[in-house]
């Protein structure tokens, strides 16, 4: 019996064994692709920024392969491969994921998940790797206050989001003191707001209100009954899709009017508009990219940097043919300028180290249809790439701000609740 | 006899080992090795309350949360004091500490309620204790707590990385064996056998002189104790920061409820079979179906409740019921 | 004063919002006081109503008052099918299983709708004017929410008074072995309360865009399980009108509080008045667990 028993038991952990042996047998053969990959959210709460950064990698990498012959080094031309996996916007699949593509995958250019957590989640397992990590989708500034040496960023840190709207405002109506602060409260938006409140203090703003609402609020009258009491010129907060859609449905049920109103992320989609109709028209957002933003190879040219990948109509084109017709939004555009900038850092570099390129990175300063691309040497933070200010004029959603990369004046200040209901478009004169 | 008596915590030594063999010999299986691991663990947490009691405790997640926290505090409040590694330890006992305080002052309330109630009573504690964190903004509020850098201006680069990719899994599977034995202890003990009595009938068991919360209260306790110790790893010390917005997430107490009823509640095997099993088809859906997982994890899991509300332990006990086998799977 | 004027703004909006969040908990209580069945999966059933509404105004012009019917009988629907295809094998099953059954069923949908319509937060506009008071001003669309709240809660009382069916309901909640007796059919009621609990549910999903039209997406479920067990067992879980009334009461505390909570210096209230939500819910489970309104 004893026997018996022990020898299935045996017989079972040897198949067991066996079994999780060969399925990481499958590894990937290599040199003849360069592979740049990462986990991304496909589902969970960051599935919708997640599958836009995926066609927007998906796009560039088509656009690198077949139009600039893939990637450069010493004279040959090696295509590229983008590798993903889903991380169901978890952190411990996160690190499991990011390991294997390190080791199985052999990846030595590493996107990192979109959210500040999860990028954080993946740095100790890519800092003891010594592989590169390009935040597309992590914001916070705090993630480069760390001391990681091989993680670099892409798109404009948190504490620069609501610069631009101030500087705007500051610029156009300099007698418009009083500022409002109402953001969501969460790790991204308080980042913001720090930022915001610093540069309002710099430009001379008077803060008469200043609170945040908890995530997953579903109504918010009674911080906005008080906001409407404090009686200020200018409101800047938001936080992230839907909450952003309701602040500024409820903002209009309270008929509570501003000058101007800047609030993040939520604006920036087309459902903002299908949500609220003629009632969007005059809100603002800041956007890390917007359609339209002119950085471009003449653009480039008059500002003395290279330009590197597509024109943005070419990464629009290849864009909605992998998302089947869905506009990019600035997610999908920052997670191809980080593919992009992979391309273009490895290029200069000639090398597939990790740390040539790394040091390669400090010298470079280049433009690509997302902005400009220039890290601080220590830290890796982005320092070049500005926000832009987006408002929508006319059922469109045009870039106000700054005015080398504007499509369209601002409409300032913003249409009235009453004016807003009665179907008035803000077109500016 | 001896060996009949701890076959199964014998058995669930040997997954342990193999999978940690499988881990150190082949590197590139360390991670997925650590991920089946933290199911495991957490189910086996998870079970010592729910398999014991019968009782669904719908706030487990605030206990890997709160022993997030106390890590993260132990590490960043402490970590210019020069104790250097000795914070490791601090961050345990404190995660410990504080999960156990907490499970006290809720079970205190809630384990006097039956079934349902009680349920409703731990949904509770998941979100107010978020909310609390987040509104009196305490513990860095909504911001929470970083510690990569401490960890990196302590330890130095190497070792900080290596406590986050290596020794925080391994402190896990010291965590996974604890569990299991705890969970041994309580199934041979006057706990287990007060506990088996109650969740069969607890009206009986009072009438038998039975001090049903006493024991619930212990198993409770024990449970929270271990989940925050679990979070304490393989939360803070691996992936370096504690986010309100993260930490408090449902869905883990939702999987740990899968992990237990797949494998078996209230066995010992239950929870290591059934972590071994989600989390290698985790692993593998979220490498091939990308973004499809849940769909296919939920009608599975309305087939198991309807079909095999016993788990797959469940099920080997009655093929082998009879058998030399019986003693063993338990 | 001013403050005084804030807090009864924020009450009357929070009497308004609390009957919607009150028609939203009877479905729950329902279930739980006919079959003994929590449903976890609440907040899901919820979003289709979200989505009916959504896509009967997007779609058809279809104003959304007029959605509430659909969303009553696809939720009776949905009632019938999961009943008969999961929980009436689970009747006799420990708690466990029906609480991770409705659970799976919830995400299942979740899923299902993502895959569906896709990840993206959707709402629309319903114009129909606005109420000016002097306290506030609220829009038409959340006074015809409250109207229709009340109609149907008070529908469904006359209902359960009034009708066969609605008697055999009460006899069987009183005594199964009794009812079984009198010849009442018991899996068929059952399937009839979950299917009317679950129809509930979808049709205050409707109702609640009235109040919230904004924020649709497959996962906007989740908040609204929560709350709903909240209400639920301050109204006394197994009383729908308990739950209704719980419902205002939860209204009028989360707005309120806010206020009282703004008073406190270096916090941030809103967030703290989810706390004391979920701190009443502890207290009222501590001192009198069968609800404010139930009997014991």
């Amino acid at each position: 019996m004893k026997g018996k028993l022990l020898k299935t038991v045996l017989t079972v952990a040897v198949v067991f064994v066996v079994a999780l042996t060969l399925s990481t047998a499958t590894e990937a053969k290599l040199p003849k692709k360069v592979i740049i990959g990462g986990t991304i959210s496909l589902s969970g709460k960051f599935a919708k920024e997640g599958q836009q950064s995926v066609w927007g990698v998906k796009a560039v990498e088509k656009w690198v392969n077949t139009v600039h012959g893939g990637v450069k080094i010493n004279g040959k031309s090696i295509p590229v491969m983008y590798k993903y996996y889903d991380d169901e916007s978890k952190k411990e699949t996160v690190t499991s994921l990011c390991e294997r593509l390190i080791t199985s995958d052999r990846v030595k250019f590493i996107l990192a998940p979109y959210s500040s957590g999860l990028t954080l989640a993946g740095a100790p397992v890519v800092d003891k790797h010594g592989v590169l990590y390009m935040s597309h989708g992590g914001a916070s500034d705090r993630i480069f206050d760390q001391g990681y040496s091989y993680v670099v960023q892409t798109l404009s840190p948190a504490s620069k989001y609501q610069t631009a709207p101030l500087d705007m405002i500051h610029k156009l109506d300099p007698s418009a003191k009083k500022i409002a602060f109402l953001f969501e409260d969460g790790e991204f938006s308080r980042a913001v707001a720090r930022g915001a409140a610093a540069h309002a203090k710099k430009l001379g703003f008077e803060v008469v209100f200043n609170r945040t609402y908890p995530k997953a609020a579903k109504d918010l009258t009674p911080v906005l009954t008080e906001l409407k009491a404090a009686r200020a010129d200018v409101l800047i907060g938001g936080g992230h899709f839907a909450d952003g859609q309701l602040l500024a449905k409820q903002l209009g049920d309270m008929a509570i009017d501003f000058k101007a109103v800047s609030i993040l992320v939520a604006p920036t989609l087309p459902g903002f508009y299908k949500a609220l109709g003629t009632m969007a028209e005059s809100f603002m957002a800041p956007g890390q990219w917007g359609i339209g933003a002119k950085y471009s190879p003449q653009s480039a040219k008059s500002l003395g940097l290279p330009y590197f990948g597509p024109t943005q109509q070419v990464f629009m084109d290849y864009f909605l043919k992998e998302s089947n017709g869905v506009n990019p939004d600035y997610h999908g555009a920052e997670a191809a300028a980080a593919f992009l900038a992979y391309v273009y850092a490895i290029e200069k570099a000639n090398s597939l180290n990790p740390d040539d390129v790394r040091d390669t990175m400090n010298k470079l300063h280049f433009m690509t249809f997302f902005g400009e691309w220039q890290i601080d040497p220590e830290t890796g933070k982005q320092v070049a790439h500005d926000m832009v200010v987006l408002q929508w004029q006319g059922k469109k959603l045009q870039i106000i701000w700054p005015p080398a990369a504007q499509t369209s004046k601002p409409f300032y200040p913003m249409l009235t609740t009453k004016q807003r209901a009665a179907g008035k478009l803000a077109i500016p004169k | 006899m001896i060996l009949r008596k701890y076959s199964s915590f014998i058995i669930t030594l040997a997954i342990f080992a193999v999978l940690l063999l499988i881990g150190l010999l082949r590197p590139t299986m360390w991670q997925p090795v650590a991920l089946i691991m933290f199911y495991i663990a957490m189910g086996q947490a998870f079970n010592i309350f729910l398999g014991m009691t019968g009782y669904v405790n719908f706030g487990y997640v605030a206990f890997l949360a709160i022993g997030s926290y106390g890590m993260a505090l132990g590490i960043s409040r402490f970590y210019h004091t020069g104790i250097g590694l000795w914070l490791i330890p601090l961050g345990f006992t404190l995660a410990a500490l504080m999960a156990g305080l907490l499970s006290v002052l809720v079970g205190g309330i809630a384990l006097r309620l039956r079934g349902a109630y009680f349920a409703i009573a731990t949904i509770g504690v998941n979100e107010g204790l978020k909310y609390l964190i987040e509104g009196a903004k305490f513990w860095g509020g909504s911001e929470g707590i970083i510690i990569s850098k401490p960890m990196r201006v302590t330890f130095g680069r190497h070792l900080a990385n290596s406590l986050s990719t290596f020794w925080a899994d391994i402190f896990l599977f010291a965590i996974a064996v604890l569990a299991a034995y705890l969970t041994f202890r309580f199934m041979h003990s006057r706990v287990g056998y007060a506990l088996t009595a109650v969740r069969e009938d607890e009206d009986a068991a009072k009438v038998m002189g039975v001090n049903a919360t006493k024991y619930k209260l212990i198993a409770f306790i024990v449970s929270s104790c271990v989940a925050g110790l679990i979070g304490a790893t393989t939360w803070c010390l691996k992936s370096t920061y504690v986010f309100p917005e993260d930490v408090f997430e449902v869905s883990y107490t939702v999987e740990a409820i899968v992990i237990v009823m797949l494998g078996g509640s209230g066995t010992l095997l239950g929870p290591i079979i059934g972590g071994l099993i989600y989390g290698i088809c985790k692993y593998w859906l979220a490498v091939l179906l990308p973004g499809l997982q849940l769909l296919i994890l939920a009608p599975l899991i309305i087939v198991i409740i309807v079909a095999f509300p016993g788990g797959i332990v469940g099920v080997i006990r009655e093929k082998t019921r009879g058998t030399a086998f019986d003693q063993v799977i338990v | 004063m001013q403050f005084l004027g804030m807090l009864s703004g924020n009450l009357l909006n929070g009497i308004i919002l609390g009957a919607v969040y009150g028609l939203m908990t009877m479905g729950l209580s329902l279930i739980f006081g006919v079959l003994k069945v929590v449903n976890v999966g609440h907040g899901a059933f919820i979003m289709v109503g979200a989505y009916v509404a959504y896509w009967m105004f997007t779609l058809f012009g279809l104003a959304p008052i007029l959605s509430v019917p659909i969303g009553l009988i696809l939720g009776m629907a949905l009632g019938f099918l999961f009943f008969y295809l999961v929980m009436k094998r689970l009747l006799d099953a420990p708690e466990l299983s029906t609480l991770l059954a409705t659970f799976a069923i919830g995400i299942f949908l979740e899923e299902i709708a993502k895959v569906i319509w896709g990840p993206d937060f959707r709402g629309y506009s319903w114009n129909v004017g606005s109420l000016h008071l002097p306290i506030a001003t609220i829009p038409m669309a959340k006074i015809y929410a409250l109207m229709s709240s009340i109609a149907i809660a008070i529908g469904l009382y006359l209902w359960f008074k009034k009708t066969r069916a609605g008697t055999a309901l009460r006899c069987l909640v009183e005594d199964k072995e009794g009812a079984r007796v009198c010849g009442i059919n018991v899996t068929g009621f059952y399937a009839l309360s979950f299917a009317l609990g679950l129809g509930f549910t979808v049709l205050s999903g409707v109702l609640l865009t009235l109040f919230i039209p904004v924020g649709i997406s497959p996962y906007m479920g989740g908040i609204y399980t929560l709350k709903a067990f909240v209400i639920a067992v301050l109204g006394g879980l197994a009383s729908p009108w308990g739950a209704f009334f719980g419902g205002f009461i939860f209204g009028l505390v989360e707005n309120g509080s806010y206020s009282l909570l703004g008073l406190i210096p270096n916090v941030e209230p809103f967030s703290l008045t989810q706390f004391v939500a979920f701190m009443v819910l502890l207290v009222i489970l501590l001192l009198k667990p069968e609800g404010l309104l139930g009997e014991k």
